[in-house]
């Protein structure tokens, strides 16, 4: 599977992703530190004191001499920096923390997101120009159409609230949620809000691309073999289908990334994306340009990630 | 040789488009016998392949089966509950198709989709399949047959493909191989040697073959007995020789005439067959060929010529017949193939509208020859 | 296709046949878009919500950010009939004013990344070489961040005006916009017409935006077309999370967050559904629109 080809093309990408994440990390450093105010606005230091604060965090040195110092700290200890607002505390391991959350929102998101997409994509296509597909495509455009926060709202009010009766809270619960963690009941209503928008995407293109694959001629060879319709359309059309399909699980990555922003703070789930926010209103910058860079790494991965799942779907590609 | 092992009886099979109903297969009859090899000949959009569809129930919408019969071991494929049709599909009647590069799965190994068609029936005993699999592949002499078996279609060269599936086709070892144009996309020296395995397999297996083509050349070197098809009709059968030498419908004479010959005098053209076949969707009243046809009549316009025998085995639709426009019409000289050139004939008013062509009788002859495909 | 049919027109020079063909072309498109229903109604609710815009400039039934208009949390009535926010400002004046907010952000990110992203794309594409490496490095890394959260981070620098607002989400939305144009250049430009063009002593200015530009135009509407909705969710996003436009401006992204509370507090859902509607209701109206301009001019592209 791995030939000379793919590692070296494995190669360029992770160049290209320490490329994108150190001008990335160095443009949102320098956007930070250059804004108004600092994390010691609240704490009412003027003057002497504040030349001593801002000297012990090195926030007193020209903007490429921190931001060196910053990427030592990451190349030597593998630390983030400490944060501003809770002063001294170390944010790699809080940020990996939030990390696993938000990875674990995101996965069960992206988990959604695929089932969904793709199984009503096939069923559409399979009964183009039935109601059933008339059904499956109005969900896939209100689904892209209608911002996370919206179902996750209405999410909220249904289970929430009106049915609270009916699933005994299973389906909502009052914020913050149990543990680091929460519960499978607890990341359901999330989860789902969080991928139904990016479903719909994936909806429209599986169909597109079964649509497109079922006039082919090796399905009539497929169907002349005598195969089930069931083997035909999964194993025969689906497998190709899959290869449009995969050039939007990029996109699709940074899709529920930016949505978990917005998705984690309606629940409060203790994430990345809320972690970003808060650090955003609390000046705590060292913890806004870590998100910023983690997020960058995570996308780079994906992507690359990506890129491989499409020689494993499609044997034609070979890089 | 007598017994049949299928009839297709007053097949016809429809489109049914937003623009009408395309007729693209009517009242087709035929048998195949035990062990033959049968040509269906036609121009691209005559019907032959939707003939060999609606056989092997794979006519997928709009398209339908309107009326007729397809009697295979007794039983009428066409009233048939899908799932036993499935059943005969690849395992009793295999079909192979024109371009080996698309029909083949991109994404699957060659050698899956070999054992794939035997593991859909219970023909081949389940461990036998892997095996059967290699030896399929020797059998239509793709080198190194072990190895190659592992690789996907786009390593495989175009001929390579096209053995690949007829190894496919062959696997259940099935009573019929309908074979659609199997040599099309292929080079030249390819062409021969499929055509060869073609042949061998026939000869060696007993496998009945129906070979789809627009090329005569590839029927004279394959098949006993041809049937001619044009606009969803039969327009003349019989057997190989007999058509070849004498045949009897003016469509076949000019396919046959538009045939480059190595021992044909230099200097004379080839003849293209003038204007193009008719809307499926309006047929012309009377004979299909008429709006094309050099040597038509007054008839020719009003009433639909039935099949007749006009030789030994040998049938043909046409009020006409070859016999006659070589006796009255100097069909022997003719170089102006233009419709009517011949009898004189133009079309009555109002069918001229309907017609395809609107080129007047008398006008001099235009200086390309429109090409039919 | 029957307009891409050879006109008897071939035998002129290439340029003034492809010109003829780009007119005869955008006629079927408009009537190939008159004829998709769905697409029509959404043009007609984007009509209306134009008017709705305007209309708010000078006249709502009350006044939006008058604090105590009406009673908290009152639901809807004959007297209000969206109700009431948590600081007793009618519901329906705030809407019809927050359609300012979504309306210009999207319009105005359309124009701008429109004019960005086509230049930009438009020249690497036509130049390749360094200009080209430089702009495709850009969407790369572009493509490598989050957008959401370079517009939060371009919203912190400049501050909260309606105008930076806009300009954060442009700057996260320009890619496809270049890429499209990049990808439509690299194709046109070895055309004959601009071979001809270049013969001719046309100037690249003039090859660009004369004879590359004419003949991508279908696609990069489209482009832009979906770049509205982008845009719009964007702010509403923004503004979600407390990143919107100055208080007491009302944007329905910013009405759904006020409403948040007292939805999930159990005894005032109105608040959030109807800003919710509304943004929902539009989206909708600007994708079904876009993908029945995109069927109607540019029915090779599709997704």
């Amino acid at each position: 599977m791995l030939t000379r080809g793919t590692l070296i093309y494995i190669g360029q990408r992770l160049v290209l992703i320490v490329f994108t994440v150190v001008v990335v990390s160095f443009g949102v450093f320098a956007v930070v530190h250059s804004l108004p105010g600092n994390a010691f606005v609240s704490d009412r230091v003027h003057g002497q004191a504040l030349q001593i604060l801002l000297h012990e965090y090195g926030l007193d040195l020209p903007i490429p001499l921190q931001y060196w110092n910053w990427v030592k700290g990451i190349v030597l200890h593998g630390s983030l920096g400490v944060s501003l607002y809770i002063r001294g505390l170390p944010i790699t391991p809080l940020v990996l923390r939030e990390l696993s959350v938000s990875a674990m929102l995101g996965g069960s998101a992206l988990i959604v997101t695929i089932g969904l997409g793709i199984t009503f994509g096939v069923l559409a296509a399979v009964r183009q120009n039935s109601w059933v597909d008339y059904l499956l495509t109005s969900i896939a455009v209100v689904g892209y159409s209608v911002p996370s926060f919206v179902i996750a709202s209405l999410g909220i009010l249904i289970f929430g609230q009106w049915l609270n009766n009916l699933t005994q809270g299973a389906l909502y619960y009052p914020e913050p949620w149990s543990g680091t963690y929460g519960s499978l009941a607890e990341l359901s209503l999330p989860a789902i809000a969080l991928g139904f928008y990016t479903s719909g995407q994936i909806t429209r293109i599986t169909r597109a691309a079964m649509l497109d694959v079922i006039q082919q001629d090796y399905i009539r060879t497929a169907r002349a073999k005598g195969l089930q319709n069931r083997v035909v359309v999964i194993r025969h059309a689906l497998r190709n289908a899959l290869v449009p399909v995969t050039s939007i699980l990029g996109p699709t990555v940074i899709s529920i990334i930016t949505g978990s922003v917005v998705i984690e703070n309606i629940f409060g789930i203790p994430g990345l994306g809320k972690e970003f926010v808060e650090s955003i209103f609390q000046h705590d910058y060292n913890v806004t340009v870590g998100v910023f860079t983690i997020y960058a790494i995570l996308i780079g991965f994906a992507n690359l990630a990506v890129d491989l799942v499409y020689t494993v779907i499609d044997p034609r590609i070979r890089y | 040789m007598a017994n049949p092992v299928l009839q297709v009886q007053d097949l016809s099979t429809s489109f049914f488009t937003g623009d009408g109903e395309v007729k693209a297969v009517r009242n087709v009859n035929f048998n195949l016998f035990n062990g033959e090899t049968l040509g269906l000949v036609g121009e691209s959009g005559c019907g032959k392949s939707v003939t060999a569809m609606s056989i092997l129930g794979l006519v997928q919408r709009p398209g339908k089966i309107v009326n007729g019969k397809i009697v295979f071991k007794g039983q009428d494929l066409v009233r048939m509950p899908a799932e036993e049709l499935r059943e005969i599909r690849g395992r009793d009647i295999a079909m192979i198709f024109q371009d080996p590069l698309s029909s083949l799965n991109p994404v699957l190994r060659v050698g899956f989709q070999i054992d794939e068609a035997m593991k859909a029936h219970d023909k081949v005993p389940a461990d036998q399949i892997a095996q059967r699999g290699v030896d399929l592949l020797k059998e239509v002499r793709v080198p190194d047959a072990a190895r190659r078996i592992k690789d996907y279609p786009h390593q495989f060269s175009g001929g390579m493909r096209q053995r690949a599936m007829i190894a496919m086709g062959l696997s259940n070892r099935p009573e019929i191989l309908i074979a659609d144009e199997p040599t099309t996309a292929l080079d030249v020296t390819v062409q021969a040697q499929i055509l060869e395995l073609l042949r061998d397999l026939n000869q060696e297996m007993g496998t009945s073959i129906i070979l789809i083509t627009h090329n005569l050349g590839v029927v004279a070197g394959l098949c006993k007995r041809v049937i001619v098809m044009y606009a969803g009709e039969i327009v003349e059968e019989g057997p190989v020789d007999q058509i070849f030498e004498s045949p009897q419908h003016p469509y076949t004479w000019s396919l046959l005439r538009s045939i480059p010959r190595i021992d044909a005098d230099r200097r004379e053209r080839l003849k293209s067959i003038e204007g193009l076949p008719p809307d499926l969707i309006a047929l012309p009243p009377g004979c299909e060929f008429s709006p094309r046809c050099p040597f038509r009549i007054e008839k020719c316009f009003t009433q639909d010529p039935e099949l007749e025998t006009v030789g030994p085995a040998q049938r043909a639709a046409c009020w006409v017949t070859m016999k006659r426009a070589y006796a009255e019409m100097g069909a022997a000289d003719i170089t102006d193939t233009r419709p009517g050139a011949a009898s004189g004939i133009r079309p009555p008013k109002g069918i001229e509208a309907r017609v395809a062509d609107r080129r007047e009788l008398n006008a001099p002859p235009l200086p390309t020859p429109a090409s039919d495909e | 296709m029957a307009t891409a049919m050879p006109t008897p027109a071939t035998i002129d020079y290439a340029g003034g046949t492809l010109a003829r063909e780009q007119v005869s072309l955008w006629r079927d498109g408009i009537r190939r878009l008159r004829r998709n229903k769905l697409a029509l109604g959404a043009a007609i609710y984007l009509g209306f919500l134009a008017l709705v815009c305007l209309v708010s400039i000078f006249w709502t039934p009350y006044k939006p950010n008058v604090i105590g208009t009406c009673e908290t949390y009152q639901l809807p009535s004959a007297a209000h009939p969206l109700g009431c926010d948590d600081l007793g400002r009618d519901s329906l004046s705030r809407l019809m004013v927050g359609s300012q907010v979504s309306l210009s952000v999207g319009l105005a990110t359309a124009i701008i990344v429109l004019g960005v992203g086509v230049v930009v794309g438009l020249i690497a594409g036509y130049f390749r070489g360094a200009a080209d490496a430089i702009v495709s490095l850009g969407i790369n890394i572009f493509y490598g961040v989050p957008p959401l959260l370079v517009a939060v981070a371009l919203y912190v620098l400049l501050g909260s005006g309606l105008i930076n607002i806009i300009i954060a989400i442009s700057a996260t939305v320009w890619m496809d916009m270049a890429r499209l144009a990049r990808g439509q250049a690299l194709s046109i430009r070895e055309r004959e017409f601009i071979e001809a063009a270049r013969a001719g002593g046309a100037r690249w200015g003039k090859i660009l935006f004369g004879h590359i530009l004419p003949n991508a135009l279908g696609p990069i509407i489209v482009q832009a077309t979906f770049v509205i909705p982008v845009a719009i969710l964007t702010a509403a996003f923004l503004s979600f999370l407390g990143f919107g436009v100055p208080p007491p401006k009302a944007d329905w992204g910013g009405m759904a967050n006020e409403g948040l509370p007292s939805l999930q507090g159990g005894f005032d859902p109105y608040i959030l559904l109807f800003p919710a509607l509304a943004l929902s209701i539009t989206l909708l109206a600007f994708n079904f629109f876009g993908d029945g301009l995109r069927d109607a001019f540019d029915p090779r592209q599709k997704r």
